[in-house]
């Protein structure tokens, strides 16, 4: 029996096998190699963010996801459906929410999605039932009535996310659902997406906002000119490219002596004096930042404060993709 | 005791009320289940629409503006002499506009805004096949349609009893209205995804305008006329052409539905086989109706003979170069659809998408078409002892028969040539198709011709075998019957070998064979 079919309870999905596969998926337009050798899985109840610069291939490996489009080469799976074989299969399990609204004209938000519903093959009690979870989830029972045409932007957001949702998919792919979104309405989206998770929905998320992603996402893929160039965990994407934290001591009375001390000892790098403050690269674990600590206390040195990060999620980005675009 | 008896039947009456009003909430709401979904949302659009709501207001008011206006310009004679033609010439004008006019407009409007607005993208993920968006649609232009006529209905009662037009003539004026204004939706509906940039939008839209206005103008032209001069054909040619014009339209919109679902249609899945079997259904439609024509009509249906043969030839110079030029790849998907058995798949197989499918399932239709012709011409000479299709004599007419297809053949043949060379890194759409028959049929006959001019220092020269690529001069040759048999067994014999060439290519396809489909997928699709 199938999970991502038969839910548990209200739009609950269980199971830990890879509900989205992308096996070396190219595509092509002409010499443009939109998506080029891409492979990576997405276990059940995961949000994968998709990061890359504009033109990247993005919204390609989505669409293709989505069964809008086909690959040159490769294979795409939901929900262990092929894409290409099996598209109507596929769609059955799949909420997609593109870039654009796609909404009509003269149509409240109720009939909006009662049509889509209607259109799934949802007949009768189910449909109302699930038009009145989706109202409820994406908090637009209160417009229901309204005509989609004087909705705001977060609340369109919202609209096409329910129509997405409508069907109780398995998987979610939601291309760049933040964008021009204000900061209240980015963070009820965020908790949305988590709580779809919850729910063991699988999301494929592409945003430009990189540290939302970081915040939800229990891995990330970064991709630019249509190659993966990583993916993986944060942590792990983080881990792959450097061990570098940034740290900043504040040294009471012999600042700059203390600077001197820390480049003798050869594992920093990048030192900045600036008055009290001394910051610096330092390669290696917390264990060893500790340690460093320890040792500049027990050389005399006043250290008011210690303050240490690791490379952000923006930082790797930065690092991995070159800016160049197709 | 009087006013309990009072209250008692009144809750009854309201409990049955109740009933029977939840009862028809409960029909309608399961009613809708089975409907179309585009019907619902179209409807439900179209009734908040601001084109519905001015057309409609525009159509009786101009209907009550007419019902005053006529009906006063005619007092006080109305009462005396028959009045209904001038009264139902103008609510004929006012229920064309929109019928003819508006609604195919809407129609072509709706499909193309779904296309523009991205809505399109979003309903082909749904469950919602492209055949059930544009029956959807067409649905929703009947309804209209409906509306309107049901609005005027009362006008045209109104007409017919001021007397001075028959009932059978009012009733086939109003049927051919709607017959029409669902073909012209139709039609709209084909050309709505035609083109995808800003160009090839205009260039539809114009089109479509065109066509309408052509169909306005004729349409209209022949309903006045019938109203005015009343019915001058017999019976005959009436049952006839009534007949025809449904079949036809029935086919024609067969044809034009599946070609513009095929148009949504993704390219993983099979877009091909709905759309030969419309265009076999509409060869079909035409040659029986020609055969229709002769055996039971007068010796006036030479012209239909004419029109199906001219109409036929067209066609599949068009549906065989697409058919020609079609993509030669087929996902997974399409190949476990294929019959699997040799003996379906030696009838069946030429129904299956793919270039080397599209053109033996072409060659196989203009050689029955052709052959089929060529009986209906020699029952046509038994009938009505004389050759139909000008002053030349039964053998040049089946020269030239055979002439037609060959060179029909041929050149396809050669078009599935040039769209294998044009394949090569690149995935041109199918109208290039269209486009290399042009080429083809066009060089084949300047090239033989010019070098002739060459070589003679273009002076004239007489006919050779040189020039049996040239389909023009050949023809000519045969109409004056100056044409040797041999040349036609040489042209013949050429297309039959590029025949038996075709068919030897696509003779892989018929050995048995079958694609696994995944156990998961065969569950999933047991499940429904």
């Amino acid at each position: 029996m199938n999970a991502a079919i038969v839910p548990q309870s209200n739009g609950y999905h269980v199971g830990n096998d890879d509900c989205i596969e992308l096996r070396r998926l190219h595509r092509f337009f002409g010499k443009t190699k939109a998506v080029n050798d891409v492979s990576f899985s997405v276990p059940r109840g995961h949000v994968f963010g998709y990061i890359g610069p504009n033109g990247a291939g993005k919204t390609t490996s989505m669409r293709i996801l989505a069964t809008l489009d086909l690959p040159s080469y490769g294979e795409a799976f939901v929900d262990g459906f092929s894409v290409i074989n099996d598209p109507e299969l596929v769609r059955k399990r799949l909420g997609y929410m593109p870039d654009s609204f796609g909404t009509y004209r003269d149509v409240n938000c109720l009939e909006y999605l009662d049509f889509f519903a209607r259109a799934y093959g949802l007949v009768g009690r189910e449909r109302t039932s699930r038009l009145d979870w989706v109202l409820g989830f994406t908090g637009t029972r209160g417009m229901a009535e309204k005509p989609i045409r004087g909705l705001s932007k977060g609340m369109k957001q919202r609209l096409c996310l329910g129509r997405a949702l409508i069907h109780d998919p398995a998987v979610m792919i939601l291309d760049e659902p933040a964008a021009g979104l204000d900061p209240r309405a980015r963070i009820e989206l965020r908790r949305m997406i988590r709580d779809l998770a919850d729910r063991g929905k699988t999301v494929l998320i592409s945003s430009h906002i990189l540290t939302e992603l970081a915040e939800m996402c229990d891995s990330v893929g970064i991709i630019e000119q249509g190659q993966l160039l990583a993916t993986g965990s944060v942590e792990d994407i983080q881990r792959q490219q450097s061990n570098q934290r940034e740290l900043t001591l504040r040294i009471l009375d012999n600042s700059a002596e203390a600077a001197k001390r820390l480049e003798t000892l050869g594992v920093v790098s990048n030192l900045i004096l600036d008055g009290e403050l001394v910051r610096f690269a330092f390669e290696g674990e917390l264990r060893d930042q500790a340690a460093l600590v320890a040792q500049l206390i027990g050389e005399g040195y006043a250290i008011a404060e210690v303050t240490s990060h690791k490379k952000s999620l923006e930082d790797v980005f930065l690092q991995v993709t070159e800016g160049l675009v197709q | 005791m009087s006013e309990v008896l009072d209250v008692k039947p009144k809750g009854v009456g309201i409990d049955k009320a109740t009933q029977f009003f939840a009862w028809l909430d409960d029909f309608c709401e399961r009613f809708g289940d089975r409907v179309n979904p585009i019907l619902v949302k179209e409807t439900r659009q179209a009734l908040k629409s601001r084109q519905f709501v001015v057309t409609f207001s525009l159509l009786l008011f101009a209907a009550l503006a007419w019902t005053i206006a006529g009906s006063l310009s005619m007092m006080p004679q109305i009462y005396t002499t028959p009045s209904a033609q001038r009264m139902l010439i103008g609510y004929y004008i006012v229920l064309a506009v929109p019928m003819l006019l508006v609604v195919p407009l809407a129609a072509y409007r709706s499909l193309e805004v779904e296309i523009d607005d991205g809505t399109l993208e979003l309903l082909s993920i749904t469950m919602l096949s492209p055949k059930q968006i544009v029956l959807g649609k067409l649905a929703s232009a009947s309804l209209q349609m409906l509306l309107y006529f049901i609005a005027l209905f009362p006008c045209v009662a109104y007409a017919y009893t001021l007397r001075g037009v028959d009932l059978p003539t009012v009733m086939l004026l109003m049927a051919c209205l709607l017959v029409v204004g669902l073909l012209l939706t139709t039609i709209a509906l084909f050309f709505a995804p035609l083109a995808t940039g800003r160009t090839g939008r205009i260039a539809t839209l114009l089109a479509v305008l065109l066509i309408l206005l052509i169909a306005e103008y004729a349409v209209g032209g022949l309903s006045i006329s019938m109203i005015i001069y009343g019915n001058p054909l017999s019976v005959q040619w009436v049952s006839y052409l009534v007949a025809a014009t449904l079949l036809i339209s029935l086919s024609i919109g067969y044809l034009l539905t599946s070609a513009a679902a095929a148009q949504l249609t993704p390219e993983s899945e099979n877009r091909s086989t709905r759309l030969r079997i419309a265009s076999s259904v509409f060869s079909a439609t035409l040659m029986g109706l020609a055969a229709l024509a002769i055996w039971s009509l007068d010796r006036n249906s030479e012209t239909v003979l004419v029109i199906a043969g001219l109409t036929l030839t067209m066609f599949w110079f068009v549906a065989g170069s697409l058919m020609s030029a079609e993509s030669n790849s087929m996902t997974q998907r399409i190949r476990r659809e294929l019959p699997s058995s040799f003996l379906a798949r030696t009838f069946l197989t030429w129904l299956t998408p793919g270039p080397t499918t599209g053109v033996v399932f072409s060659l196989i239709n203009v050689v029955v078409l052709g052959g089929a012709y060529r009986f209906l011409t020699s029952e046509f000479q038994r009938l009505y002892g004389v050759v139909p299709l000008g002053q030349r004599s039964y053998d040049v007419l089946q020269q030239l028969i055979v002439l037609g297809c060959s060179y029909l053949i041929g050149y396809l043949i050669l078009v599935r040539v040039v769209m294998v060379v044009v394949r090569i890194n690149n995935h041109p759409r199918v109208e290039i198709g269209i486009a290399a028959m042009v080429a083809v049929s066009v060089l084949g006959a300047l090239v033989p011709y010019s070098v002739g001019m060459q070589l003679n220092d273009y002076r004239p020269y007489p006919y050779s075998l040189w020039q049996i690529t040239n389909w023009a001069w050949t023809a000519f040759q045969a109409n004056q019957g100056l044409l040797p048999n041999s040349t036609v067994f040489l042209i013949t014999g050429f297309v039959g070998i590029g025949v038996l060439g075709c068919v030897l290519a696509a003779g892989r396809r018929v050995l048995p064979g079958r694609i696994a489909t995944p156990e998961k997928v065969k569950h999933e699709l047991a499940r429904g």
